[in-house]
């Protein structure tokens, strides 16, 4: 995976996010406090933490959304910001309700896939990848939450990329969606990408995932693997809670 | 090119587009019907009111209605995307952001210019047509006399929409962006009318609505505005209206967090 380093400073690192001192601060708030952790490619890596631990934010930095106060982000070596067709690079699906509720689906992707020179017939490809294509031409407006998820993979597919991240994907679908997301995560893995995908959803996350990256209050809190977490303790579950017990910022007592 | 079609498709595909060109193009209707009822009060008037009777040049002062509403489609093009989330999408499949702004300027400022054009031309034209020799030959002055007064009166309309874009890419905010255009555009005008001398010929002159006649050299015989600039400075100013907020709205874009 790892080819010679040919223009420094950054050594090409193929599909992967790696994060090495990354932080952000907001004013007198710390989102992001000195994470370093790599996403390699071949398996889902699950994304963890509680509410407010700085996983949206880490996903925004990665994408350049963001400026760190120091640190970096960097996708296949280098920071997101200097890819030229980034969507070819790097897919993303932050936030399904992104969208203008007044055009159509079809037009939604075609707008995005002519930035990165995507052509028509990639739209229609990943229209019919996520099952939107009879509803390709309805305005966005009266989609479902579970078919503005679909869209937004499909916008994340749209330029075949080797790395993906998806910030709770999972929330609204209907047990069809959920089964379908997990299929897709880990045939997309399976395929050599590389997958970021967070959830709170634990039990869905032990099935989908193989890697765990588990965040709180910015900091990283573990990096293991699903099979190290559940030796360790009785189910995912249970490894999340123990692990974020001292994290939790907004919560009843436990 | 890839950026311009997107933007392009963008904003006509959304239905607020159409909806605001049309009610842009219906000021030439408002234009004909306001000449049509002067001419029917102007026909029934003694001689001697007929003497003294005057109207304004009417496609000068019907643009006000497509001015606000490309106003309002370059405000809308940015806060849109702000408002839904889609900004995100947009700066993640370009993260340099500047070419974003500078598309959507490009469309806003093509369809804006086209739009305000139709409108004076055509306001003007049927208004010309339903007056006549009417009002002491108001209408009667050759039309490439006009024709300065009447190009930089059209591009207006491109100006209110780059300044529309710009006061959206600042804000963020559809709200805000309005009321800022609408402050700068009607209301500032109406105070800077009942500021002292020198003051009221001096801010007067740089209004946007003043510019065209500076830029034509042919004054308003009475207006509120003032008329101190020489045309190239005129030009000038009215490009700064239209440049300054989008240029200072691109750094902000590229330098703060989405």
């Amino acid at each position: 995976m790892v080819r010679c380093a040919a223009d420094p400073p950054y050594p090409i690192l193929d599909d992967v996010i790696r994060l090495h001192h990354l932080t952000k601060r907001y004013g007198d708030t710390l989102a992001v406090d000195d994470l370093s952790f790599t996403v390699e490619p071949g398996h889902v890596t699950g994304f963890l933490g509680p509410n407010g631990a700085g996983k949206s934010t880490t996903m925004r930095l990665i994408l350049g959304l963001d400026t760190p106060t120091s640190g970096e982000a960097l996708v296949n070596g280098r920071p997101y910001t200097t890819l030229r067709r980034p969507m070819a690079q790097v897919g993303a699906l932050l936030d399904a309700g992104a969208v203008h509720g007044g055009r159509t689906a079809y037009h939604h992707l075609l707008c995005l896939a002519r930035t990165n020179d995507i052509g028509e017939r990639r739209v229609a490809e990943v229209l019919d990848l996520v099952g939107l294509t009879g509803v390709a031409r309805r305005r966005v407006g009266g989609f479902s939450l579970g078919m503005r998820q679909r869209l937004g993979i499909a916008a994340a597919l749209l330029g075949d990329p080797r790395v993906l991240m998806f910030d709770e994907p999972v929330n609204g679908l209907d047990p069809d969606g959920v089964r379908w997301i997990r299929d897709l995560m880990r045939s997309l893995a399976a395929e050599g990408r590389t997958v970021l995908l967070s959830s709170h959803l634990m039990s869905e996350m032990a099935l989908t995932a193989d890697r765990i990256v588990i965040m709180g209050r910015g900091k990283l809190i573990a990096e293991a693997t699903i099979q190290e977490l559940t030796t360790r303790y009785p189910t995912l579950e249970d490894a999340y809670l123990a692990l974020t017990a001292g994290s939790v910022q907004f919560g009843a007592a436990r | 090119m890839n950026m311009l079609s997107s933007e392009w498709l963008k904003i006509r595909s959304v239905r607020s587009t159409g909806l605001l060109l049309l009610l842009s193009l219906g000021a030439i209707l408002l234009g004909a019907a306001i000449a049509w009822m002067a001419a029917g009060m102007y026909d029934d008037a003694t001689p001697a009111k007929r003497a003294t009777a005057s109207i304004a040049e009417l496609e000068e002062v019907v643009i006000i209605v497509p001015q606000l509403c490309m106003g309002i489609l370059g405000v809308l093009a940015i806060t849109s995307e702000y408002a839904t989330g889609v900004i995100r999408t947009s700066l993640t499949a370009v993260p340099r952001r500047w070419p974003v702004l500078a598309a959507k300027a490009a469309v806003v400022g093509a369809i804006s210019l086209l739009t305000g054009s139709v409108a004076i031309f055509g306001t003007y034209f049927l208004a010309r047509q339903v007056i006549g020799d009417r009002f002491s030959g108001t209408y009667l002055t050759p039309f490439l006399d006009r024709l300065p007064t009447l190009a930089a009166t059209g591009l207006t309309v491109c100006v209110f929409a780059l300044l529309g874009l710009g006061l959206g890419a600042l804000t963020r905010s559809t709200a805000g962006a309005v009321a800022v255009l609408v402050g700068l555009a009607y209301v500032i005008p109406m105070f800077v009318g009942k500021l002292p001398s020198p003051w009221k010929d001096w801010l007067g002159s740089m209004m946007i609505s003043a510019l065209p006649r500076q830029i034509s050299g042919v004054p308003f015989k009475s207006s509120v505005y003032g008329s101190s600039l020489p045309p190239a400075a005129a030009v000038a100013v009215l490009a700064a209206y239209a440049l300054v907020p989008v240029l200072a709205g691109t750094w902000l874009l590229r330098h703060r967090d989405a």
